[in-house]
Parts: structure tokens; sequence; C-alpha cells
């Protein structure tokens, strides 16, 4: 994990008691990880009482640069070992250091939850339902007397809120060679892989 | 259950009982071809020709002998029901015989062709399949999430499609768990005393 | 024993087998959990083994198990003695040794790869299984239940993804941050400043999009830390040896690029030129002229119609497309064909005219150039004219004054000598004078020469010295990294290897054992120094004997032919021997007996220990068993056959 001057500027100004006075911090930290996490509260920190007093433009600064280095923590899942030897060299008091591993500790998973959305993925099926008809006769053909199941995978698009369909037809046969020759053999693959 | 033939259908097979065997043979041939391939309006004329009749009394023989091979095979009949339906047509004996064999040989390529003909919905064709293991993407390091990629290739009156499809172990689990279910389920004695009832 | 017992029960426990605590030694053991552990121990050895897990309850089942146990332990090199009997009717020996041969042959890679630092790769494997499996231990949730796709599974909770209802594109946009607040050092403009503090959004309100204040966060950090590497190399490879300060580096890089860029530009556009001179020289006259007319065509719209002589091409087409404009409100009643007459005479007048104007400009351009041409001779004439002027102004002032000179020759003559005499020591002085300031001056040039040469190669040195350090800084920072990665591991690997409480009670434990047996080994060696000496001295007085006898025999019997009273004395000494030997050998008798006693004891203390009773007892009961067994299945097979 890396970090550039100008995050690391921001850290600093963040672990500065005249910038941010300690009655805060962990106020002011919360508050910089419920922006990124939360949508509501994007934009609460600037109308939040606790920070009147401060120099906004400082807040800016300190603000972003807390972000920055927790979001990079997050995405190289840093120990808390490597953070501390960070915020140590940006002279945060022992205090700050402990409050903000504590923090990143709490909302490390979430954080990581969010970044792990980032991407693109084909349609995930998340679900499958069936139906089961038997085909009689069409105006084409009669006595046809065969089982038909038509299967419906719902899959989550991604930005998308609903569920999508694929849907298709298939035989007793087909049906049983998908299930017995691929969805079988893929289940197997993924147990042989525990026992590796 | 007999095959019940309208007037006009007579009329036009009625042409074919005054006949040699042979061109029965020749006109049955046709309009299989006819079946398989559609109408040839040459052969009709060549046909014309050589009996010395007009090429219309062809085509309507052969039409009539390909709708007498259709019907028939869509609905399914037996041998003995072909028999006596053709009996009101006044075909000799041997030529009940050979148009017998001729249903028989054909019939089941004939309702491959009626089937293909029938309404298609996207319908199963294949499935290749994947099982990844995602280590890392450009904004999280170091993740392990088992993915499994699907391309699903379906098939609608003769076009194929894919679609890449994806799901996690947990899903596929409960898609196998639930299309077993599917599959046991016409084994269950409620779906087997309906098939029994049907056939 | 309890050493070995200890070991052989926590080795069961690590392959599984499920022992109560209070199970201390083999003795606890009862037969199922002998003939379970058993098994479970070969399957750990060899999978394919199928044995069932537990004793059957069936006695004939057992006696199978029992043969078959016995039969594979056999089959994989086991010397002693073994049977069913070994498992089900157990001796506490027996079964040590079976169990001590059966943990001496479990697969030993799997103990052996946990001795030695994991790689990389055996560890992601092992988290790859890990997460697979809790994707396949947790229960299947409907989508609709599931918060954003995420569940939470374990202890302590991880969460997995299992759809992709929230996933959204990696969508970055350029933010801005304030900068250099907290460095007093730099200064930051008023306005910047109120910019900062109070219209610039929070970085988390900057996108339109709240999903991707993430990336861009990212994104930006990114590109900063690229731009940063990049300077810094840049400055390493090129900018130290130059000797720039950074500011004069960058300056001089920019006054570079700038140049390059321009020198380009020009040639590119000098290579269009040459190719389409005349039609980019059109083009550019016909830009300029239209910038020209812009204003006065808004004029024209205005006010007047009427159109200059000199108006150039552009003028006239705006003016023909205003005409075409107004035409049709005229000449309503023009057919088409008339129009189109109008129309390419129109066109053929202005191509004239175009023509005209055209071999016009190149006219006067030659002209022009002509005339700038001739400008120059002539300035350059009159330069030269110039020069001339002043050369002979010069010459005309001196004979000036030589004429005046003139009259009164001798005078001035002598005069001019007297000046010329002290012009000329005037001169020498001023020479020595100045060979006075020159040599110090001389010397020190050449000292200050001397110290820049040598302060230049110092800063040469330092700037190496630098250059060396800045790569030892980085191979530092780089082995700190991989140590600290290493070390990461390592914690990781001793964290599960802490598992394994008993690992160093064991080794310890083993060491002591190694030190009792050498003691022990001691002590025998001490006993069989002694013994052998006990025997030598045996030998040694056996010896005596036989010869104090045979001295003591000669002199009797000597005696004896002599007096008949030593006679009897000789045959007492006879007896005596006699008697004195029968002694000794009751006592090596008494001492082999006394040997064979120990022995039978030994033996008596082995059988007790072998539960020969109890296990004659449980024979018994299970061959009553087996019999009844037997017999209700006689009955049942008559049953059927009848």
């Amino acid at each position: 994990m890396e970090l550039c001057q100008s995050v690391l500027d921001g850290v600093a100004l963040a672990g500065e008691a005249t910038h941010i006075p300690d009655v805060c911090f962990q106020h002011f930290i919360t508050k910089t990880i419920e922006g990124v996490l939360d949508k509501s509260s994007r934009n609460t920190i600037k109308d939040d009482k606790v920070f009147n007093k401060l120099d906004k433009s400082i807040l800016k600064e300190a603000y972003s640069g807390v972000l920055s280095l927790l979001l990079e923590a997050a995405k190289f899942d840093a120990e808390t070992a490597t953070l501390s030897a960070i915020l140590e060299e940006c002279k945060f008091t022992q205090d700050r250091i402990d409050i903000l591993l504590q923090l990143y500790q709490e909302k490390k998973l979430f954080i990581q939850i969010l970044l792990g959305n980032i991407g693109t993925s084909p349609p995930h099926i998340v679900d499958v339902d069936w139906r089961l008809d038997y085909y009689i006769k069409s105006n084409q053909l009669e006595k046809v007397n065969e089982p038909v199941y038509l299967i419906s995978l719902k899959t989550e698009v991604p930005g998308k809120t609903d569920l999508e369909e694929v849907q298709f037809s298939c035989s007793l046969e087909q049906l049983q060679f998908l299930l017995a020759g691929d969805l079988e053999q893929c289940l197997l693959t993924s147990f042989e892989s525990i026992g590796a | 259950m007999l095959l019940m033939f309208e007037d006009h259908h007579k009329e036009h097979l009625s042409f074919l009982t005054d006949t040699d065997i042979d061109v029965v043979k020749e006109f049955c041939r046709i309009s299989m071809d006819f079946i398989r391939k559609g109408a040839n309006p040459k052969v009709y004329l060549g046909a014309a020709q050589k009996l010395k009749v007009e090429p219309e009394t062809v085509q309507h023989g052969v039409e009539g002998l390909m709708y007498l091979l259709t019907e028939s095979s869509k609905l399914m009949l037996n041998e003995i029901d072909f028999q006596d339906s053709i009996l009101t047509l006044g075909f000799s004996e041997e030529m009940r015989q050979t148009l017998l064999q001729l249903y028989l040989q054909n019939r089941k390529e004939i309702r491959t062709i009626l089937s293909e003909m029938s309404m298609d919905l996207p319908h199963y064709h294949n499935l290749e399949w994947r099982f990844d293991v995602q280590l890392g993407s450009r904004s999280l390091r170091r993740q392990t999430t088992p993915t499994v990629l699907f391309k699903l290739h379906t098939e609608e009156s003769g076009l194929r499609e894919t679609t890449v499809l994806q799901t996690d172990p947990v899903n596929l689990v409960h898609m196998t768990k639930v299309l077993d279910e599917a599959l046991q389920e016409i084994k269950s004695s409620y779906c087997r005393r309906i098939l029994r009832n049907i056939k | 024993m309890e050493e070995v017992d200890k070991i052989v029960i926590h080795s069961l426990n690590v392959i599984g087998c499920d022992l109560d605590e209070d199970i201390q030694s083999l003795r606890q053991f009862s037969t199922e959990l002998i003939v379970s552990s058993a098994i479970r121990c070969l399957k750990v050895i060899n999978n394919e083994v199928d044995l069932p897990n537990s004793l059957p309850s069936g006695m004939s089942a057992r006696f199978r198990t029992g043969t078959s146990l016995a039969s594979i332990i056999q089959e994989l090199g086991y010397k002693g003695e073994i049977g069913y009997q070994t498992f089900l009717y157990s001796n506490e020996t027996e079964i040590r040794k079976v169990f001590m041969f059966l943990i001496d042959k479990l697969p030993k890679d799997k103990v052996e790869t946990e001795e030695e630092p994991l790689g990389a790769s055996a560890l992601l494997q092992r988290t790859i299984s890990a997460s697979v499996a809790r994707y396949l231990d947790s229960p299947w949730v409907p989508p609709y239940l599931k918060s954003k796709n995420i569940t939470w599974r374990g202890k302590p909770p991880v969460w997995q993804k299992e759809g992709a209802l929230s996933a959204c594109k990696y969508h970055s946009l350029p933010c801005k941050f304030s900068h250099g607040m907290g460095d007093l050092t730099k200064k930051i403009s008023k306005e910047v400043r109120s910019y900062y503090s109070e219209s610039l959004p929070y970085i988390t309100n900057q996108t339109i999009h709240h999903c991707d204040t993430a990336p861009s966060v990212m994104e930006d950090l990114a590109s900063e830390l690229t731009a940063q590497q990049e300077w810094e190399n840049e400055w390493n490879t090129i900018g130290l040896p130059s000797r720039l300060s950074e500011q004069e580096y960058r300056a001089r890089k920019r006054q570079r690029i700038q140049k390059r860029l321009k020198d380009n530009l020009r040639s590119d556009v000098q290579r269009s030129g040459d190719l389409t001179s005349s039609k980019s020289a059109m083009d550019l006259q016909q830009m300029i002229d239209a910038m020209g007319n812009r204003s006065s065509g808004s004029a024209k719209t205005k006010g007047s119609r009427f159109i200059h002589t000199e108006q150039l091409i552009y003028g006239k087409d705006e003016e023909k497309t205003l005409s075409q404009i107004q035409k049709p409100d005229i000449d309503k009643g023009h057919t088409e064909e008339e129009l189109q007459k109008e129309r390419e005479e129109d066109i053929e007048n202005i191509k004239t005219e175009y023509n005209n104007l055209i071999s016009k400009i190149d006219n006067l351009e030659l002209e022009s150039k002509k005339l700038t041409a001739s400008m120059k001779q002539m300035e350059d004439q009159m330069s030269t004219l110039l020069q001339q002027n002043q050369d002979k102004e010069e010459s005309y002032k001196v004979k000036k004054r030589t004429l005046d000179l003139l009259p009164d020759a001798e005078n001035n003559i002598t005069k001019i000598q007297s000046v010329v005499d002290s012009s000329a020591q005037r001169l020498v002085t001023l020479a020595n004078q100045w060979e006075k300031h020159r040599a110090p001056l001389i010397e020190q040039y050449r000292e200050l020469k001397d110290l820049n040469s040598k302060k230049e190669s110092e800063a040469e040195k330092k700037l190496e010295e630098i250059k060396a350090f800045r790569s030892k800084m980085k191979e530092v920072a780089d082995d700190a990294r991989q140590k600290e990665e290493l070390q990461k591991q390592l914690i990781a690997e001793y964290e599960r290897m802490t598992k394994d409480v008993n690992r160093s009670a064991y080794t310890k434990r083993i060491m002591e054992i190694v030190s009792n047996i050498k003691k022990q080994k001691d002590g025998i060696n001490q006993v069989l120094v002694d013994t052998r000496s006990v025997q030598k001295e045996i030998n040694m007085l056996s010896g005596k004997l036989d010869r104090t006898f045979t001295v003591t025999d000669e002199l009797i019997f000597r005696d004896a032919k002599k007096d008949e009273s030593v006679k009897k004395a000789y045959r007492n000494l006879a007896a005596l021997h006699e008697n004195f030997e029968q002694l000794i050998q009751t006592v090596t008798q008494t001492g082999t007996i006394m040997r064979e006693i120990r022995e039978l004891e030994d033996q008596i203390e082995h059988e007790s220990k072998s539960k020969v009773l109890t296990n004659l007892e449980k024979i018994t009961s299970d061959y009553q068993q087996m019999k009844k067994e037997n017999s209700t299945m006689a009955t049942k097979f008559k049953q059927q056959k009848s």
C-alpha cells in the first residue's frame, strides 16, 4: 500500500489537535466512513454542528485525506500494524491511532463490500423456477405425448433493481443431461477444490 | 380412428387407382420429395408427358398422396387404421400394401418434419461451464470469491443463441436441488397416473 | 509407558478420533474404542479401507471386523502376533504395540508441511478452499431476503457475495481536493482559500452518483502516486546529475517541451505549406478576409446593398447569397431556366473577376518583392557610404591638426618628442605597475581555480554518494517490505501452530525420556561391570581354593603314608572338600532357582495383566451369544425352507 503526499498531508491535518480537536475526532472519523458508505449521509458533514467552528478548508482536506487512506487500506486489506505505522508517521497521538484503528476494524468489511461490488459481471443466477408440461398435441402434430420442462432462470443484472429472466424449454432427457452432466459435475469440482 | 376424406381429395387420388403399381411407387417418391423439399413443377411436367395426362392431374395426385401421408402421420394412425382408411379409396390390395409400407417407412421422418414446423420455444441446446475463483479486482485486492460461469446455448427455430451467466456455489447448490426436484416430479405417482391415462 | 500412551492418545485425537478427555492411558480403552480408533487410523493411512466406523453389535460381525482388521494390519507389515482376539479380547501391551505401529505408519507428509513455513501458493490454496467450503455450507437465501446481494456467514461473520444486484461499474470522475492548507510555507491566495472553505463540495458529494465516489477517490490517488513516482524516477536519473535546483529543472524542461512543440508545429506548417501553398494561402486569406468582413457584413444587412469594387470573393459570396434570398421576392415571374442562366452568368462573371484579381495579386506580390529587395540594396549602400564618410572625417581632422602645427615645426617637433617620451615613460611605469598588480591577481585566480575544481570533484563525489544512498534506501525499503510480508506469513503460520499446544511439551518430554534412557544405560553398564568383577573374584577364589586344596592334599597324602592318624585326617579332608563342593553347587542351584522363580513371577504378572479371567468370561459369553445367533439363524433358515 502506497500513499501520495497530498493524502498524507490530509491525514496529518486530521491528526493535529489544533485543527480537529480531540473532542470531535471520533465523530469526524465516523462521519468520514459514513460519507462513503451511506448514500443518504454523503453530505451530512456539511451541516454538522460539531464542526461549526472549524476551518472548513482544513476540514475538507482532512476529510478527503482520511477517506483516501481508509479506502486504500480496505482495498489492500491492510493490517492494523501497517495502518498504525502510517499514522505514526503522520504524527498521530496513540489515542487517535487507537480510535481510528478501532473504527477501521469495525467498518472494514462494510467498506470492502462497497469495493467488492464495484466491477462488472454477467447476469448472476439467484433462483430458478420450473414448470412441467405434458405436450399432448399441437396444430401440426397429434399424439406427441412427451413431458416438456419450462425453465426460468432468475438473474440479477448489475445496475438493475428487478430480477431478469432467462427462459428456455427442454425435454426430460435434456434436463437429465443438464443436471447430471453439467451442474452436478460443476458442484463436484467445487467440492474437490475444498479437498485439494 | 379413421381418416375421413373429402370428395375432391378422393377425386384427386382416384387417378392413381387406374395406373400401374410402378407409377404409384414413383408418385410416392415424388410426394416424399415434396414433403422434404417442397413442390417441383418440372417433375410434374415430365411425369405428365410420360403418362400422357394433364400436368394438373399429376399435381393433384402427388398432392393428394402427400396430404394422405401427412394427415395420417399427424394423427399417428396405426397399421390397421391406415389400411381401413384407404380402403374407401378403391386401391387394389397390392397398391394398399405399397402405400402402407411407404407410410410406415416414412412416418417417423414426416413427424419430425411436422414437429419442426410446430410452434417452437427457445429450447436448451448446450451448456458450457467453468469454475472460477476471483482473486482480486481493481477496487478490492485479496479476495477469494468462487464463481461459476455458464454459457447457455439455446435454439429457437434453428437460430442459435448464447447467453453468458454467472452464479455462486450457494445458488448452484440451490439450482441443482430445485431442478432435481423437477426431475423427480415426473416420476411421482400423480404424474405417472396422468401419463398412463392420456396414452 | 504413560508417555507412550499420551503420545498415542494425542495422535489419535489429531486424526479425528473422539476420545474423552479423562482417558489418560491405553488401559482405559474399551473394546469399541480400540476397534473404532484402529479403523480410523487405517482409514487415514489408506483411504480405501472398507470397514464400518464402529464396532457392530452382532457377534459374528464383530468377529469378522476383528479378523479383517488384523489381516489389514498384517498386510501393512506388522511383525507381531495379531488376530481378532487382539482387538476383541484386548491386552494392554499388545494393543500398545499395535497402536504404536499404526501411528508410526500414519502419513507423515502432513506433519512435515506444517513444520516448514508454507509457501504463498499453499496459503492461497487454503484460503480458496476455505471460502469455497464456506459458500457450500451456507444455506440458500431467496434474493429478496438478502440486503444488496450480500449475506453474512461464519464466525466471526464474513460477508459473501451471492448476486450482482448492487454491482456497479468502475466509473471514476476527476475530483477536486483542497491542497496545502496545513503547509504554512505555501502561499494560497485569498480567492482560492475562500473557494476551498465556501464553495468546494465535500469529496463524498462531488460525483453525480454516490457509487462513483470510491472509484474516483482511488483513481485520483493512483494517478497522483504514479506521477510522483515518475517524477522521482526522472529526478534520480536525469535531474540530479544536471545539478539544477528542482524549480530550475522543471522550468528548463518546460522550455524544452515548448520549444519542441513549436518546432514541430512550424515544420508541419511548412510541410503542408509546400504541398498546397497556393491553396493554403487562399484559405488563410479567405479566413482573414472573413474576419475583416464580419463587422462590415453586419452593417451591410442593415444598410447599403452596393458592392465595393475592391470587395473580395468572400464578400461576393455573401452578397450572392443575400441576393439569392431576396431574389424570389423580386423576380417571382421569372422561370427556372432564366434563373439558371442568370446564375451561370453570374458565376462566369465572378470567375473572370476572381481570375483577374488573382493575377493582380500575383503581380503586386512580385512587385513588392522586387521593391523590398531594392530597398535592402539601397540600405546596404547607404551604410557603406556612411562608413566611408566617417573615415574621411577622421582623417580630415588629423590632417587639419598637423597642418596647424606646421608653421612652428621645430618647436613643435621637440614638444611632440617630449610628449612622446613622457608618454613612453608613463607607459613603462604603468606596465610595471600593472605587472605588480597582475602577479597576485593571477596567483589568486589560480588558487580559486584549483579550489573550484576541488569543489566540483567533491560535489560529484557527493552526488555519487547521494545516488548510492538513494538506491540503498530503496533496497532497504524493499527488504523491509519483504521481511514484513514474511513476518506476517510466519505470524499466521504461528497462530495456526499454537493450536498444537502439546508440541513443545512433547519434545521436552521426549528429551527427558532420552536422557532417562541414557542414565539407565549407564546404570546397566555399571551393573555389568560389577557382575564381571564379581565373576572374576569368584574365579580367582575358586582357583585359589583348588590350588590350596591340591597343596594340602599332597601334604596330607605324603604324611598319610607315614601316619595312620593322618590318613583319617586325609579322608576327612576329602570328605570336607566334597561336602563343600556340594554346598557350592547347592548355592548356585538356589541362585538359578531364584532366577527361575523371579521369571515365573514376571510371567504371572504378565499373564494377570492380560486379563485372562475377564477375557475368558467374555469369550464364553460371546461364545454363548454366537451359539444363540447361530441357532436363531438355523431356525430362521428352517422356517424359510419349510
